[in-house]
C-alpha cells in the first residue's frame, strides 16, 4: 500500500444536515463518499449510517444499503439512449418496485426537478444542466435518507450550477441528509452551510456556516 | 422474483443477442461444432458400450463333466450317474451370480455333429453309446463378465467337473478395452465441455462489456447481483441451447442416415438403433447447452460484479 487516501478521519453528520466537502483534487473527497455507498471499503475503522457499520456489511446486503441512498455524479451516469422517464424509472425497475408505484413516483420526482414536460425526450437530447436534473430525480425517486453528490456541478455552467445546488438544498429542506463534494467556491461561500475541508486525506477544517476557504 | 422481472430479463437477453448478433452467431456456431464432436463421441461410446455388452453377454463358461474316458485324476475313470450329474447342475444353478445353465449331454453333442455335416455322418459310426469319446458339457452364463473368472474357479472345484474353459484372454481383453474407451471418452468429453463453457463465457463477457454502463448504474441504485446477472445468464443459456440444438440436429440427421448403412455393410457389428438413442441425445444436448451457458455466464459475471 502507498500512503492511504484517507487517514484518521473522525466525522459525524446529523440526520437532515447539509454538508459541503471541499479541498483540492486528490484530497480524498471522492474516496470518503465512496466509503459511504460502499464502492470502497475502509482498511480499518468504523463507518456508521443509521447506526449500522457499512464497512462490515456483507456483500449481499450492499444493494439494500444503496436503495436508501441517492448518488449523483459529475458525469450524470444516465443511459443516453433511453427517455428521461425510463432513466428515472430504471432505479425502481431494477429493484423490483411494482409498476403502479413507478407510474406514481417517477412523475413526482421529475416534477420536483422541473423536467416533467421532458419525460419522453431521450437523455442524450438534453442539455448538461437538464441531464444532471434527471440524475437528481433518479437519486431521490426512492426518498433516500442520504443524498451523496460527487462534484455534481463540475461539468455545468454557473447558472446550472446554481440550479442544481438549489435543488439539493430543497431536497435537504424536505428532510434528506445531503453531502456534496464540490469545487464551486462561490456557492459554498454564499450558501452558508457546514463545510468540511480535506487535505491529503485528513480533515483540516470543519465549520458550521463555513466558507470555501483558501486550502485549494 | 416476479414474473414481470423474468419477462424483462428475457427481453434483455434477446436484446443482447441481437445487439451482438455477429458475436452471438460466432459463438453459437463454435458451440455447435464443439457439441457436435461431443455428440459424435457420445454416439460412438454408446455403440462401443453396446458392442462390448453384446460381446460380454456372449462370454460363457463351458464345463466338461467327468466320463470314464477322461484321464483327469479327480474323475477316477468312471462315468457319472444320472443323479450325480443332476446334483452338479443344481449346485451350479445355486451359485449367486449364475443366470443361466444349459446342459448338453455327450450323446446330444454327437447327434449335433452328425447333423452339422450329414455327408460325413458315417465317420461317427462306432462312436455311439459307451464308445462316445465326448464329455457331457455345461454352459454357464454369469450376471457380469467381470465375475466369470471367479465363477469358473468355483465350478472347477466341484466334484465330477473335469475341466472348465471360458476364453480367459478374450475376457481380459474385453474388460481392458471397455475400460480404456470409458476413460478416453470421459477425458475428451470433459475437454469439450470446458471449451464450450469458455466460448460462452467469453461471449457473455463481451455482452456485459457492451452494457457496462447499465450494469454500473444498476449496481449504484441497489439492484441485487442476481437481478443484474439474470439477463446475461439467460442469454448464455439461450446461446448454449441454440448451439446444442444445431449440433443435435446435425448429429441426429447423420446418424439416421449412417446407422442403416453400417448395419448393412458390417452385419456382425451391432449398431444401436437411432430411435433408441436420438431423442435422449438431442434432449440431453439441449439441457447440457443451456447448463453450460448458465455456468459460463455466471463465471464471466462473477469478476465483473465484485464490489
Amino acid at each position: 500500500m502507498k500512503t492511504p487516501s484517507l487517514d484518521g478521519i473522525n466525522l459525524e453528520v446529523d440526520r437532515g444536515e447539509f454538508v459541503f466537502l471541499v479541498g483540492p483534487s486528490g484530497a480524498g473527497k471522492s474516496t470518503l463518499l465512496k466509503l459511504l455507498y460502499r464502492e470502497e471499503v475502509p482498511t480499518s475503522g468504523q463507518l456508521l449510517i443509521d447506526g449500522k457499520d457499512v464497512a462490515k456489511l456483507p456483500p449481499r446486503a450492499v444493494p439494500y444499503l444503496r436503495r436508501n441512498l441517492g448518488v449523483i455524479f459529475q458525469d450524470f451516469k444516465l443511459l443516453p439512449d433511453r427517455t428521461v422517464f425510463d432513466n428515472v424509472a430504471f432505479a425502481l425497475e431494477c429493484t423490483d418496485v411494482p409498476r403502479r408505484e413507478i407510474m406514481r413516483r417517477v412523475p413526482a420526482a421529475l416534477e420536483l426537478v422541473g423536467l416533467r414536460h421532458k419525460s419522453r425526450a431521450l437523455a442524450a437530447e438534453l442539455s448538461g444542466g437538464e441531464q444532471q436534473r434527471v440524475a437528481v430525480a433518479r437519486a431521490i425517486v426512492r426518498n433516500p435518507v442520504l443524498v451523496i453528490a460527487d462534484e455534481p456541478t463540475g461539468n455545468l455552467d454557473p447558472e446550472n450550477t446554481w440550479a442544481i445546488m438549489n435543488l439539493l438544498n430543497q431536497i435537504n429542506q424536505m428532510g434528506a441528509t445531503v453531502v456534496v463534494a464540490t469545487h464551486a467556491a462561490e456557492i459554498v461561500d454564499s450558501m452558508k452551510k457546514r463545510v468540511v475541508a480535506l487535505e491529503r486525506g485528513r480533515v483540516v477544517r470543519d465549520e458550521n456556516r463555513g466558507t470555501y476557504g483558501h486550502e485549494s | 422474483m416476479s414474473l414481470r422481472g423474468w419477462v424483462s430479463a428475457l427481453r434483455d437477453a434477446l436484446h443482447n443477442t441481437r445487439r451482438g448478433s455477429l458475436m452471438s452467431l460466432a459463438s453459437v456456431l463454435s458451440v455447435a461444432v464443439t457439441l457436435l464432436v461431443l455428440a459424435v463421441v457420445s454416439l460412438l461410446a454408446v455403440n462401443l458400450e453396446y458392442w462390448a455388452a453384446t460381446a460380454e453377454s456372449q462370454v460363457e463358461i463351458k464345463g466338461y463333466l467327468c466320463t470314464a474316458k477322461r484321464d483327469e485324476v479327480k474323475c477316477g475313470g468312471r462315468d457319472l450317474t444320472q443323479a450325480e450329474t443332476e446334483a452338479i447342475l443344481e449346485r451350479i444353478r445355486q451359485m449367486p451370480d449364475v443366470v443361466q445353465v444349459t446342459f448338453l449331454s455327450r450323446h446330444e453333442a454327437l447327434e449335433q455333429m452328425k447333423q452339422a455335416d450329414p455327408s460325413q455322418a458315417a465317420i461317427f459310426e462306432g462312436y455311439e453309446g459307451d464308445e462316445n469319446p465326448l464329455s457331457d458339457e455345461v454352459y454357464v452364463k454369469v450376471r457380469d463378465v467381470e465375475l466369470v473368472p471367479a465363477v469358473a474357479e468355483q465350478i472347477q472345484r466341484l466334484d465330477g467337473v473335469a475341466k472348465v474353459d471360458y476364453g480367459k484372454e478374450i475376457v481380459a481383453d474385453l474388460l481392458a478395452f471397455t475400460r480404456a474407451v470409458r476413460i478416453a471418452g470421459l477425458g475428451l468429453v470433459l475437454l469439450l465441455l470446458f471449451a464450450t463453457v469458455l466460448t460462452l463465457s467469453n461471449t457473455i463477457r463481451l455482452s456485459v462489456y457492451a452494457r457496462r454502463r447499465e450494469v454500473s448504474i444498476m449496481k449504484l441504485v441497489g439492484a441485487t447481483d442476481w437481478y443484474i446477472r439474470r439477463p446475461f445468464v439467460l442469454e448464455g443459456m439461450l446461446l448454449g441451447a441454440v448451439g446444442a440444438g444445431l449440433a443435435g440436429g446435425v448429429t441426429a440427421w447423420g446418424y439416421m442416415r449412417l446407422a442403416p448403412v453400417i448395419q448393412q455393410s458390417v452385419p456382425f457389428l451391432p449398431v444401436v438403433q437411432p430411435s433408441l438413442v436420438l431423442a435422449d441425445l438431442v434432449l440431453g444436448l439441449l439441457l447440457l447447452g443451456a447448463a453450460l451457458g448458465a455456468v459460463g455466464s455466471y463465471f464471466s459475471l462473477r469478476r465483473f460484479l465484485k464490489v
